[in-house]
This record gives C-alpha cells, structure tokens and sequence, in this order.
C-alpha cells in the first residue's frame, strides 16, 4: 500500500508551529464520542485511526518510511499532550506498542513491508499470543509448539487472556520450537494469521461480565516461515523490545489522562455532598498528589532523556505508581457512592453508567496482566537496584 | 516544567555530597549528639568560608552568592541524607529566607551579611503551646511603646531556639501579625532545649517576658510569612527525602550482603518487594521536591500548592523509607549502635514539624478547591 503524508512538512518546525498544527487538525477531525456498541466502537476507533494514519498522524517515533512520524523526542511529548487535550484515542494498541517496535528493530524489509502500515493504520487488529494457561509470569515454560515442515511451521497448542483477540486478524506469538527443557532457548516469535484454519477463538468472559478477552487454540495451523520474526529458537530476546521513548513521551498522556478522571471523582464527591467529610477529602487530597507526581515523574522522565539521552530510575517506578493509584482510585470511588457503587451499567439507577464498578472491576486485571506487580517489583529491585537474584526463579 | 539540573548544579551537588560524607559521618554525628553541641565550629566555618554554603540562596547585594530555592534544596537533600548536625536549617532555609523576603531593607543590610559569613545563626518562632503552626494560632503579643517594641508569649518547637543568635518571632500587634527579630540574648528572654526524640536536632522552648524587639517590615506580615513557609516546607521536603534515598541504600547494601538460609536476604521477594516499594516513594518525592523547589520561588498560589504537596509526600515517605530500613536490618536495625535509629528520629521529628502529612493534605484541599 502506498503511504501518504500529506501533512508532513519537508523542513524542521518549531513547537509552537507544530502544536498548532495538530491542534487544528485534532479540532477539525475530532471523531466524536465511541459508540456503546462493541461492533461500532471497534468501526469507530479503526475509522479514526484510518484518518490520523491518512492524514500523517500516526506512529510519533516510527520511521517515516512506515507510515510513521519520525519526531524527535520533544515532539512526540507534545504529540501526546494534544493527544490528552483533545481528548481523542492515540494510536495504541497491544500490536503498536509491543508487535511493532519488534518488528521494526528486528523484522526483515518484506515484513516490514507487509506489515507496519496496515498494523498502524487500523487495518488489521494485532493481539498478543504469549501467555498460556500454565505458563504466565513463568513464561519460559511456555508449551504451544511449532514443529518445521519445509517453508511452514505447524502449530499446536493453547493461549490465553488473549486481549481483544475476538477482533484479531493478527497474533503476535511465542512458540516452542526446541525442547520443553531448553525454556528461553528454545522459542521462537511467530506471527500467526488468527483467520487461517485450526485457530479457534473462544471469548474468555471476566470479572467485569465482559469478554475482554479470549482462549485461542491452535490445531495444526500452518505458518509460513516467512512470518517468522528473527532466528528459530532465538525469539526470547525480541519479547523485551519497546518503544522506550515514545512509552516515554506516553506518560505525559496518561497523567492527563487520570488528571482528568479525578476531576470527575472529585465532581461526583461534592455533588453528591461528600467532598466536606474529612475522611473523604484527605483521601481526595491524597489522589491529587498522587496524579500530580504522575505529571511530575513524567516531566521528570522527559527532562532526563533531553538532558542525559535516557530516563533515569524515575521511569521504572511509574507504572507501579499507575496500577495501584487506578486501583485505589476506584475502590474509593464505589465506596464513595455506597450502595449505588455496587449499581451495575444494566441497572437504570446506575450513577453514570457505572463506570466507576467496572474500573473496580477491571483494574483488578491491572496488577496482574502485562507482568504482575510481583513481578514487576522483582524487576525493579534486581536491574535497578541491583538486588541479588532469586535462586528459585529461573536465570534471565 | 523542565526537571533536569544544569552541570554547574550538578556539581554543587557532588561537592556538597562529598563534603558531608566527609565531615558528618556516623561517629561525628554520635558525637555532636552526645554533647550539647548542635554543630561543630571548625565545619560551620568551612562550611561557610570554602564551600559558601550559608550565603547561597542570600541576594548578592548583601554578601550571599544569590542562588535560589533549586539550589538550596540540592544542598539540603545532601545535609538530609548524612544527617549533618548543624544550625544550616534554621539559619539559612528558614531565617534567611524569611528575611530576604521581607522589605525592610535595614533589616536585611543588618542580619543577612551575617548570616551569608556563617558569623551569625538565626531562626524562626511561629508554633506556641498548641504545636501549630498555623499563624491564626499565634498568640504572642507585641506592645509599641513610641518606637520600641516589646513582645510577651512562649515559642514551642523553635528549631535551634535555645542557640540561636537571632530569633525571628511571629507575635500579633493588634489586628495585625507582625515578624519581630529580638537577640538571642536580649533580657526577659529564657530558653530552654527541648527533650525530644531527634538528638541530631536541637528544638527549643523560647519564653518572652517583656522582651525589647525590632519589628520587621511594616503592616500585616500575614502575606509575607505564607511565601516563607512556602520557602521553608519546599527546602524540608528536600532535606527529607534525601534522608529517604540514603534509608533505601542503606537497606539495599545491607539486604545484598546479610545471609540467611545460606543467600543474601535481598534474594527474597518479600525484601526486593519493600525495597521496590521505598524506591517508588523515593523517586516520586524527588520529583515532588525538584517541582517544589522549581516553582516556590514565585510565591503564587501553584507554590502553596507544591510545597504542601511536597511535604505531604516526602515526609511520608521518609518515614516509611526508615522504618523499612530497621526491618530490613532486623535484629542489628534496632540496636543503638546501628544509625538505623537516627534516621527514624529525624525522620518521624521532620515529619511532624511544620505540619503533618495529614494537615498539609488539608491545606492543599482547600488550595486546589476540594
């Protein structure tokens, strides 16, 4: 496909010019609130994403070449601050932020090819095929396997808590291609068509009665090898590749982004004539700090990489910051409306929608998926403070 | 909002650290405890002679080098961490700052030199019997006879109070607050060191009977003292949490070096898990605290709103970091001995001085319009 990037200057633009350049355009195509309806959500957020693509507003560190914008750091964090302000979707998915940065470090030109500019455009829905019933934060153990046929590799075995996977057109998936007994060594990074035959996508339903997520099995499903992502059995270093900075520049936007979800928490609390409790507002009090260091800790993390060309510790922290304050945000919030917190959206009493039960809900899973705060801390404390290893995990 | 330090501060920063790591080590530190010292004269005096440390955030025009808040939290953060027993605190980030705030020019001309040349130690009197120190709470009088000025009324928890050279006492003057500055030594004023539970810093009672006073400025002082405490709670959060950061290393080389069931203690989740957690608090009350120091200095409504953030957080997680460091160190991190104990102290003193989390959490409710 051809890309065009019709809004692309050819020389270098100032912030300011550049701000205004996607303010005006944010404002001019805004496309409106997502429909309630899964099936039109998902038409709405590809039909938006289709637009940014089309208009070259996609991709803030991907190379051009791809669709992408190629900005420099410091207008990939304004890129995300109007991202915030215009209050649009940005152009994230579990494919873009996790699939593709893989795919551009390590992929061969034909793949890059074949598949970064429709991945980003929307045109097809990427999902993460990593974890398996028995192998989650222990990944390594993983069992599904690939067993070579000529140009093809035959694939069986199970996934799951495969996120949006009942939309996929793509699976991004670590399979076993040595023995069980060479874990890490022994995997390989397959890119794997969700419509070919022998893929069977079942809905998971989760704690919020949605179906967020989905088993996927795999039954004698052909691959080609030509959608092999590096060397057959080398596909465990690729799975820590990522979009550093742009996850970088991307903390500004969720600041924003929480920003604006306490300042209907604290709207709903006075509302509701519980702002004055003392209780209710040293907790209220302490959220506000606590989104007010996650706009700091960004500011900080951008600072650093300007200045030093990395981010310091400051980064290793913030999503174990996010997790707990979306988590305590909501809890909060249901006590807050007692018995009408426990209202679900079905319920006519519902207060708004009861969105603040299903963030309840919902951010249980934030704790756990992409890496468990156990996990997640073990990370921390052993690269960042160079704690000793655990004897009982296996060697990374 | 840029949050990055330019070399110049930067290399403030390692001077100062090597600077305190040399002179206020553990047993200098036990020792200045142990006597009835809160400093000792050969560092104050290299303090201010070599390094300039006390003339730092103090305006040019009256023997400081004019830096400002960014750079006077820097220095603080180093002191905080080797908990350097001096009168640097009360001096320079409270009773410099509140007069170089002030528009009395005679005054400034008259202390800050002094205070610049470490020749002349200073402090502030705000909290009374109450331990608030809100300044509706002042209850401190001062009575004008022709130009002289006497005050009448007892100080509690004055940092340095029984010491310090100059004191600088909030006292009311009829309607109005007023800022007072009244020597140390004056007749009618009886001060006594408090018995308090930090031995690295000394709190003082300060009684005034009578006490012949310079007022400073003119009119209501109400203003004035809110951009100072502003000042004075951006510096602690500062002092703290580099106090916080050194309790996270101290844990950290200990859990990497103490065996137990035959490996290193720092190998076990349940340590990793604390030591994460202590370095989220940390790294974010750095970032609470460079934000606070960055923007106090325009005395706005967004620095009210920075400093109680700041040491809302940073007093917390000071705590937080130096109990840590006692369970981590187990048996050794209740002893005497270990300075485990001395971080607790100061941590937990920091922490209800100047208000406490819960107040400034208060205070910053009602600043955002909660």
């Amino acid at each position: 496909m051809t890309v065009q990037q019709t809004n692309i200057p050819s020389e270098i633009e100032s912030d300011d010019d550049f701000r205004a350049r996607l303010r005006t355009f944010f404002t001019d195509h805004h496309p409106g609130k997502p429909p309630r309806d899964p099936k039109e959500r998902l038409a709405h957020q590809k039909a938006w994403n289709a637009t940014m693509f089309d208009a070259g507003f996609s991709g803030p560190s991907w190379p051009k070449e791809f669709g992408g914008m190629e900005l420099s750091f410091a207008h990939q964090v304004i890129y995300q601050e109007e991202l915030a302000r215009a209050r649009v979707p940005g152009p994230m998915g579990t494919g873009l932020g996790i699939a593709a940065p893989t795919i551009i470090r390590y992929g061969t030109q034909a793949q890059k090819e074949e598949f970064l500019a429709p991945m980003l455009r929307g045109d097809k829905i990427w999902c993460q095929g990593y974890s398996e019933p028995g192998a989650g934060s222990d990944l390594p153990s993983l069992r599904t396997t690939a067993r070579r046929e000529g140009d093809e590799y035959v694939v069986n075995g199970q996934k799951v808590w495969t996120t949006q996977a009942t939309n996929a057109d793509v699976l991004f998936t670590l399979v076993r291609t040595g023995t069980q007994e060479s874990r890490q060594k022994g995997i390989t990074y397959l890119l794997i068509d969700a419509h070919a035959p022998g893929v069977e996508v079942r809905p998971l339903r989760d704690i919020t009665g949605g179906a967020g997520f989905a088993e996927v099995f795999f039954d004698d499903v052909h691959v080609p090898v030509s959608h092999r992502i590096g060397e057959e059995n080398e596909g465990w270093p690729l799975v820590r590749t990522s979009l550093g900075h742009e996850r970088a520049a991307g903390a500004m936007n969720q600041a924003a982004v929480y920003r604006r979800v306490l300042d209907e928490l604290t709207a709903l609390a006075r509302e509701r004539g519980r702002a004055s409790e003392p209780l209710i507002r040293d907790q209220l009090a302490d959220f506000e700090i606590r989104v007010r260091i996650m706009r700091y800790n960004a500011a900080r993390i951008i600072s650093d990489i300007l200045t030093k060309g990395e981010p310091g510790a400051a980064s290793s922290v913030s999503r174990m910051l996010i997790t707990a304050f979306e988590q305590d945000l909501h809890e909060f919030a249901i006590g807050l409306l007692g018995p009408a917190g426990l209202l679900t959206k079905d319920s006519p009493h519902a207060v708004q929608r009861a969105r603040w039960l299903t963030g309840f809900l919902r951010t249980r899973a934030s704790t756990i998926g992409a890496g468990t705060s156990e996990i997640q801390r073990n990370t921390v404390a052993e690269q960042v403070l160079k704690l000793p290893h655990d004897p009982g995990m296996p060697p990374r | 909002m840029s949050f990055s330090f330019t070399a110049e501060q930067e290399e403030l920063r390692q001077l100062v650290r090597r600077f305190c790591e040399e002179k206020s080590s553990s047993e200098h530190v036990r020792r200045l405890m142990d006597s009835d010292d809160n400093r000792d004269d050969k560092i104050w005096s290299q303090m201010a002679d070599q390094l300039g440390l006390q003339g730092l955030s103090i305006p040019e025009a009256y023997g400081g080098s004019g830096f400002g808040p960014v750079e006077l939290g820097i220095v603080l953060e180093e002191m905080g961490r080797t908990l350097l027993v001096a009168p640097y605190f009360s001096t320079v980030a409270i009773a410099g700052q509140t007069l170089a705030l002030s528009d009395d020019e005679a005054a400034k001309q008259r202390w800050l030199p002094g205070i610049a040349d470490g020749s002349l130690t200073a402090t502030l009197a705000i909290a009374e019997e109450s331990g608030s120190w809100e300044l509706d709470s002042v209850e401190t009088t001062a009575a004008q006879a022709g130009d002289e000025w006497s005050l009448t009324g007892t100080k509690m928890y004055v940092l340095d109070g029984a010491t310090a050279d100059l004191l600088l006492v909030v006292a009311r003057a009829g309607d109005e607050l007023g800022l007072f500055a009244v020597d140390g030594a004056a007749a009618g004023v009886t001060r006594s060191k408090l018995d308090s539970v930090d031995l690295t810093r000394d709190l003082g009672r300060v009684e005034l009977d009578g006490v012949s006073a310079v007022r400073i400025g003119s009119g209501d002082a109400t203003e004035m003292l809110v951009k100072a405490t502003d000042l004075i709670l951006a510096a602690f959060a500062a002092e703290q949490i580099g106090g916080a950061a050194k309790c996270l290393e101290m844990a950290v080389d200990y859990a990497k070096i103490r065996e137990q069931f035959g490996r290193p203690i720092g190998s076990f989740q349940a340590i990793k898990h604390k030591c994460a957690d202590m370095l989220l608090e940390v790294e974010s009350g750095k970032s609470a605290s460079y934000y606070a120091s960055s923007v106090v200095a325009a005395g706005d409504h967004e620095s009210s709103i920075a400093a109680a953030l700041a040491k809302a957080y940073c007093s917390t997680a000071f705590t937080h970091a130096a109990k840590e460091n006692i369970q981590i160190h187990g048996g050794i991190g209740f002893t005497w001995e270990h300075d485990a104990h001395l971080y607790l102290k100061r941590a937990k003193s920091s922490e209800l001085l100047f208000g406490s989390p819960a107040r400034h959490r208060e205070r910053l409710a009602d600043l955002v319009g909660i």
